[in-house]
């Protein structure tokens, strides 16, 4: 007979076992996407998911041929600029929600709402027709603008919720201390939400980045596209040289991939600081 | 005289403050109406108009509805959304579920790790995604069929070649990109169970699986009525999986309502079609929330909180 604390280790290493078994199985995809980019033409079509010897000479091509740069940077500056501004907007609105209780921001509150009910899909062809008779077809702001309207209800709703739960004293200490509206919000509110902030800014970051609908329909000239959308041009480029399309697309996951690494700490840290709370 | 004047003073001061705070609202429902209200208004209108030859656009009553509702595709594309809730939504929920489970409860050092990588998917291009699956589904050169062969299942041809196959083929990629996202949304569910309640279980005698379906599933209810919202309109919005793997092919067997809308406005041009479409996508959506906010009580956010 086993004691307990050698069952309960037991137990633990078969877990742990199940688990890499199906990280292996779930990490497929990306293992083969490298692995095809570090194959030598020759072997490029070989239906194994590892071959031998490995190169690196696809992602030398790719990086020498190809303006990766500057899709890197339309990518980065759409997503900042919209990462900033629904940060900004939904801060405001959930301190007008929740703190100021203005009247009738409720109404408003719950109006906004219903955008979280409304499938992008159904809004590509009303905002491809607004942006071309703005003249913003091909133009950061185009995107920028539609994606911060989409991302502030979702982040409105945890920053308002993370405000609720903030202490009211704190608010009315403020006040009797002579800051105006104005002051409470930037020196009282906004510190007390940081964690909020930090998931919130994560979470547009992601889906900013990855979008690709309306981004496929207002970015047409090349040397504004984003990354997203560029992979479908270069699928037709390399199509007999599966080594350096796959180089590319590694190129191309790698950023996101990358800072969500760098920041999945702080990330999952707002999500438990209350995010699914019943 | 003097004092009445004095108080009007205050009164206006105090209302001019109170307006000047509306500024804090202002933004967010400037951006609400320009880029959500207004769209939605212009499509519905649109949607009873026909574009002519000449520009002009001509009242057309529900001549667009009747076209589009009358088109087989329309009700391929209800059909395979229709699957793509039914499969996608249970199936990342049990996976996500069974994988947060674990990590939460029985790994330490390595929690971290396993949230992180299971997560990956999902921060990954979903255009690089979609085009690294149409190489593992190829036919001759891809892993799928290689390995799969050893376990016996014989692919003769791509799964996204064969009409009969082509939507569970891309509802596979859908479930794998986006079940990272399901365990998040337990794992937060599951570190914030009051462990009071998970003592008293374990003191009444409820262990591993007990103590899990009895107890835990249960407690998680409000993260999984979010997962079936965000599920639903999720699935309402796909595209880019479906565009860039088949097309909606072949012969128009895997359409979504993305592709398909994609298609009426932007390949053949026929706005009038299209906004018909959105507007019938839009009220579906609209629809399905709405009763299960109504008879689950979900809600909409994937972390709304709900005060005490």
């Amino acid at each position: 007979m086993m004691a307990p604390l050698a069952r309960s280790r037991m137990r633990g290493v078969v877990i742990h076992a199940v688990l890499f078994i199906v990280l292996g199985f779930w990490m497929v995809p990306q293992v083969y996407m490298l692995s095809i980019g570090l194959r030598t033409p020759a072997q490029a079509f070989d239906a194994a998911l590892f071959t031998w010897p490995v190169t690196f000479d696809n992602f030398v091509t790719v990086i020498r041929d190809n303006p990766l740069g500057g899709i890197f940077l339309n990518s980065l500056i759409i997503t900042v600029a919209t990462v900033a501004i629904v940060v900004a907007v939904s801060s405001l609105f959930a301190f007008a929600c929740a703190i100021l209780r203005l009247k009738g921001s409720m109404l408003l509150y719950t109006t906004l709402l219903t955008t979280l009910m409304v499938p992008l899909a159904s809004m590509v062809l009303p905002l491809a027709i607004l942006l071309k008779n703005f003249g913003w077809v091909n133009t950061y702001i185009g995107l920028i603008l539609p994606y911060a309207a989409l991302g502030v209800p979702f982040a409105m709703v945890i920053l308002k919720a993370f405000m609720e739960d903030a202490p009211r004293e704190l608010f009315e200490a403020a006040r009797v201390d002579g800051c105006n509206a104005w002051q409470t919000y930037w020196h009282v509110a906004l510190p007390l939400v940081r964690p909020a902030l930090v998931f919130v800014t994560i979470w547009q970051f992601i889906v900013t980045w990855n979008e690709f609908f309306l981004a496929l329909i207002v970015l047409t000239r090349s040397e504004m596209k984003t990354l997203t959308i560029v992979p479908m041009q270069y699928s037709g480029l390399y199509m007999a040289n599966p080594g350096a399309l796959f180089a590319i697309l590694t190129l191309i996951a790698l950023p996101l991939i990358l800072l969500y690494v760098l920041v999945q700490r702080a990330f999952v840290r707002g999500l438990l600081a209350g995010a699914v709370k019943g | 005289m003097r004092a009445g004047a004095a108080v009007a003073a205050v009164r206006r001061r105090s209302a001019s403050r109170a307006s000047t705070l509306y500024l804090f609202a202002l933004p967010a429902t400037l951006l609400f109406v320009v880029f959500v209200a207004y769209p939605i208004l212009w499509v519905a209108e649109q949607s009873f108009y026909a574009g002519r030859t000449d520009g002009a656009a001509v009242f057309a009553g529900l001549a667009n509805y009747r076209s589009v509702l009358s088109d087989p595709t329309f009700w391929i594309v209800v059909r395979n959304m229709a699957l793509w809730c039914v499969i996608t939504i249970p199936v990342q929920m049990l996976i996500g579920g069974l994988l947060a489970y674990f990590i939460e409860r029985h790994t330490h050092a390595l929690r971290g790790f396993f949230r992180t990588m299971f997560f990956l998917p999902v921060v990954t291009s979903v255009s690089v995604i979609s085009l690294v699956w149409v190489q593992i589904y190829a036919p001759y050169y891809g892993i799928a069929q290689e390995y799969l062969r050893h376990v016996g299942i014989v692919m003769m041809t791509s799964p996204i070649g064969d009409p009969k196959t082509a939507i569970y083929a891309l509802i596979v990629v859908n479930i794998w990109q986006w079940t990272g996202f399901s365990m998040l949304m337990y794992i937060a569910g599951i570190a914030n169970l009051p462990s009071e309640v998970l003592d008293a279980a374990r003191i009444d005698g409820a262990k591993g699986w007990r103590l899990a379906v009895h107890v835990i599933v249960p407690m998680l209810a409000p993260a999984t009525k979010s997962l079936l919202l965000l599920g639903v309109i999720g699935t309402l919005q796909t595209f880019p999986i479906v565009h860039l793997m088949t097309g909606g092919g072949p012969n128009r067997a895997s359409e979504v309502f993305g592709t398909f809308i994609f298609k009426q406005s932007f390949v053949l041009g026929d706005t009038g079609s299209g906004a018909a479409l959105s507007v019938i996508v839009l009220v579906i959506a609209l629809a399905l929330s709405l009763i299960q906010i109504a008879v689950l009580g979900a809600r909409l956010s994937p972390a709304g909180k709900e005060k005490p």
